[in-house]
């Protein structure tokens, strides 16, 4: 439903790219979520999306209708294209029902509509409150309710969660997708947080530096990372160099760069057998408990540092680590 | 994926037209129309130059011009010096310190700028006078052989500064108070003294910020023809003033308007160059107030008196003056006129603010609404008319009005209609030229509420299927109201305040206070012209105060 096509956004008249050759799609129906760090682009995007910024080169098309080219720039109010901000922007000097109202003043039955979208979001008895009179999670579904109303076809949420604490978070996560699922809508989201893409997207797509690295289903991601970069952002990942390829003594091509996940790499336990492939040993210099594991700085005899977790409570001061080559990742050797 | 080669690195101009063409719209037009439209007076006189000078002109540059530059930055360096004195010791005191009555001084260092400073010209020029307040007071205490002649450059120098000095402490005072107190307290936890926290730290971080305030001085101090005539100072206002009156020279006027603006370009330049330099400060404002230090009981009297001078130079001498002179001309000067003339004041600078916060609000939105980038640069011109002086406006309005007032007159001679002047010598000139002149007074507090409205809340509505009109009425006029307000209030008091231009513009028959009291002073009546000047301090008095109360919200 939703075709990009080398899409490219510069905020200084090509000098950089905020946005730079961006191509994906979207069918009906599917949550994608964009992820990358902060200024890899995902916001440029989403803006560009729905038509609040002008791609400087590149095509945006919805059901095969250009929204956005050089020739042609459809206005964001005729995108039929839902948007939750990161800091909700809900209209403060509107009631949360005059805010559900907003974007449906044309159609029929509006008021049984927007009453409709506050049940939806469990708020149906909150609609003469203002906006500051709620919690930032009330908002936030409200925010999601307003967007909702005009029944996009598409629909983006830009960061949605960052400015809650962790603990609602998930929470709040999980109720949000429960609702969007219900109307089958096309979701865009974009987040940092790899928990939360992980958990309601069909497909990720990532970012670094304004240009695509990967898209592709969630599971795979994980497993088949394209990038180092990629590798780390779920999970810190280090990778396999000369020293260490030495000190574990496993061969591994030259052409390729190779790396591990630092949970996959394995302590010899107290008791037990230790199976794995490539094994070396290492002085532990540092212990941090973090309740029920705990974290080790491991120093080779190479010099090379390591961080690895372990249940095991009782390490000694020099223990055996090691790994299986079916953990390791292997990329292409320039990126 | 591949890297992308570096074609894309440099436009081409194909592709920069055609974002050209699409992104191009009504409002880049309407924008750029409204600029086109606040500064052609200024384009005006540029065009004229090449018509040439006057026949007197060679004569004004060899006896004449040397001393206009030489007064005028003799004003503006004294001026500054005394300005950034009674300005930075008062703003520091009051953010820094605890004494007697520091709440009260805090916001009565503002005052001043509630006297238009040709009013306290006026006001000083009493006290001073042979027969005057001070003769009478030194001639009780036998003192009588000291005598001191203001009616001079230092003396206006003085009334400037003492009248204008308040822009100085409010951005200094927004500095100490808002921005530095973390470096303060940093600077002390390291074990520097007070004072050397003060000059080391202080002074070199407000600098920006007080060199923004000067920089308002700078205009005023070239803006002033009342007190510089009054005082009999030749100085380019002056200048402008005869060669337009009594020289009936237009080209001259022009010329020295030329050189003025050459002048305020170049002191405008000069403060973006040292913002430039130094550009520490961060955008967020710390959350911890300054703590005030308490002080001995000697130190508390010293630093009050330290305070309160300027508070008594520039505001209670000049209004007790003014009283005293208003109580003795007040059965002459109160009669129907004056009250005719008082409402005629009143609703000129009622119906100015209103269309100069039109023009700001237009020039506002549309700008924003226009997606070329460039756009948004160009529509600052539309606000540099607060850098140029009112004369100078009144003459970039004056001229082509004259010319197309004539050629409306022929044309509707041709159709058999005799008509007078149209524009020229009309409130529709006179509307025109304080837009021009007040637009950045409107542009300013409208601008700084708009942009404290989250972009992403007109992005939502926008979203929501609702055009930029449309979104502008259900939701940004609602949430910018209170800037639009003060914005009306602050072009209010600037227009009652206003003299050179109005004077130079006003139709025939209309007086507003500012120009009465002008008149009085100027036929040897300074007596009289203290109840419309008590006026006009009265109604610029209350918003004033208004205005503190929001810096302090700030």
């Amino acid at each position: 439903m939703l075709t990009i096509e080398s899409l490219s956004k510069s905020f200084d008249n090509g000098k950089s790219y905020a946005l730079e050759d961006v191509t994906f799609s979207l069918k009906a129906g599917q949550v994608c979520a964009i992820v990358g760090e902060s200024g890899s682009g995902k916001t440029t995007l989403v803006r560009l999306i729905a038509g609040l910024e002008r791609p400087d080169l590149g095509t945006v098309k919805m059901d095969g209708k250009v929204m956005a080219s050089l020739g042609k720039f459809v206005q964001p109010e005729k995108r039929k294209i839902g948007l939750v901000f990161q800091e909700y922007a809900l209209f403060p000097h509107l009631t949360v029902l005059d805010n559900v109202l907003y974007g449906i003043s044309k159609v029929k039955n509006k008021k049984e509509r927007a009453q409709k979208m506050l049940t939806l979001v469990g708020l149906e008895d909150m609609g003469q409150r203002y906006p500051h009179q709620l919690s930032g999670g009330q908002q936030q579904r409200v925010a999601l309710a307003r967007a909702l109303a005009p029944e996009p076809e598409l629909l983006i949420l830009d960061e949605p969660f960052s400015n809650l604490d962790a603990m609602l978070r998930t929470q709040l996560r999980n109720e949000v997708f429960d609702i969007i699922r219900k109307t089958k809508v096309s979701v865009l989201f974009v987040t940092h947080d790899t928990q939360d893409a992980l958990s309601v997207a069909d497909e990720i797509l990532i970012l670094q530096n304004g240009k695509v690295v990967q898209k592709d289903a969630a599971s795979n991601l994980y497993v088949n990372p394209n990038t180092l970069y990629v590798a780390s952002l779920f999970g810190s990942t280090v990778r396999i160099n000369k020293n260490l390829q030495n000190a574990f003594k496993c061969p591994l091509k030259e052409t390729c760069c190779h790396a591990i996940r630092n949970e996959k790499i394995k302590v010899n336990p107290s008791s037990g057998d230790f199976d794995c492939e490539y094994i070396t040993s290492a002085k532990v210099i540092k212990k941090i408990e973090l309740g029920d594991s705990v974290q080790l700085l491991l120093k080779l005899e190479s010099g090379e540092q390591l961080t690895v977790m372990t249940q095991d409570k009782n390490i000694e001061d020099t223990i055996n680590i090691g790994f299986n080559s079916k953990d390791i990742l292997e990329f292409d050797q320039e990126r | 994926m591949k890297q992308v080669g570096n074609k894309q690195h440099v436009f081409s101009l194909k592709t920069r037209l055609q974002r050209l063409k699409r992104d191009g719209n009504k409002w880049s037009v309407f924008t750029l129309a409204i600029v086109f439209f606040l500064a052609l007076p200024i384009m005006f006189i540029g065009v004229k130059l090449f018509s040439g000078p006057g026949e007197t002109w060679s004569h004004i540059v060899d006896y004449l011009l040397p001393e206009y530059i030489w007064n005028s930055l003799y004003l503006v360096l004294v001026c500054s010096i005394l300005a950034l004195i009674f300005g930075i010791s008062s703003a520091w005191f009051v953010s820094r310190f605890e004494f007697p009555l520091r709440k009260q001084l805090e916001w009565l260092l503002i005052l001043p700028l509630a006297i238009p400073s040709y009013i306290v010209g006026y006001a000083y020029a009493g006290i001073f006078d042979y027969g005057g307040s001070l003769d009478l007071l030194f001639r009780q205490m036998d003192f009588d052989f000291i005598r001191i002649d203001i009616m001079n450059k230092a003396g206006l120098a003085f009334v400037l500064s003492i009248s204008l000095f308040p822009y100085v402490y409010v951005s200094a005072r927004a500095f100490f108070l808002n921005q530095a107190n973390n470096l303060f307290e940093a600077s002390k936890m390291l074990g520097v003294s007070e004072g050397k926290s003060f000059f080391k730290l202080m002074l070199p971080l407000a600098r920006p910020a007080i060199v923004a305030g000067l920089v308002l001085v700078w205009m005023e101090v070239l803006n002033d023809y009342g007190a510089a005539s009054y005082y009999g100072v030749n100085t380019f206002t002056t200048g402008i003033f005869r060669s337009w009156f009594s020289l009936e020279e237009p080209e001259t006027a022009v010329y020295l308007s030329a050189l003025l603006i050459a002048i305020i370009f170049a002191l405008i330049l000069f403060e973006k160059w040292q913002a430039r330099k130094v550009k520490f400060t961060s955008a967020k404002t710390n959350s911890t107030q300054m703590q005030r230090r308490v002080l001995t009981k000697s130190m508390k009297c010293l630093l009050f008196c330290v305070v309160f001078l300027p508070v008594l130079l520039g505001f209670v001498l000049p209004l007790l003056q003014l009283i005293y002179w208003a109580v003795l001309t007040a059965s002459t000067v109160f009669d129907l006129k004056f009250l005719i003339t008082s409402l005629q004041s009143f609703g000129i600078a009622m119906a100015s603010s209103i269309i100069t916060v039109f023009f700001a609000l237009l020039l506002i939105y549309f700008s924003k609404w226009s997606t070329l980038r460039f756009i948004k640069n160009i529509a600052r011109i539309g606000v540099l008319g607060y850098a140029i002086p009112g004369a100078v406006i009144a003459i970039g309005i004056m001229l082509p009005t004259l010319a197309l007032d004539k050629w409306l007159i022929k044309i509707l001679g041709d159709f058999g209609i005799t008509s007078g002047f149209i524009i020229n010598g009309t409130l529709i000139a006179l509307f025109y030229a304080y837009a021009v002149r007040f637009l950045a007074v409107a542009y300013n507090p409208i601008d700084s509420t708009a942009l404290k409205v989250d972009s992403s809340i007109s992005d939502s509505s926008k979203v929501l299927g609702v055009g930029n009109l449309k979104t502008f009425f259900k939701i940004e006029f609602p949430l910018i109201k209170t800037g639009v307000f003060s914005a009306i209030i602050l072009v209010f008091i600037d227009v009652m305040k206003e003299l050179p231009l109005t004077l130079i513009l006003k139709p025939y028959h209309i007086d507003t206070l500012a120009v009465k009291a002008f008149e009085y002073a100027s036929d040897e009546m300074v007596m009289e012209a203290s109840i419309p000047s008590l006026f006009i301090i009265f109604t610029a008095m209350i918003p004033v105060i208004f205005l503190n109360k929001l810096l302090i919200k700030k």
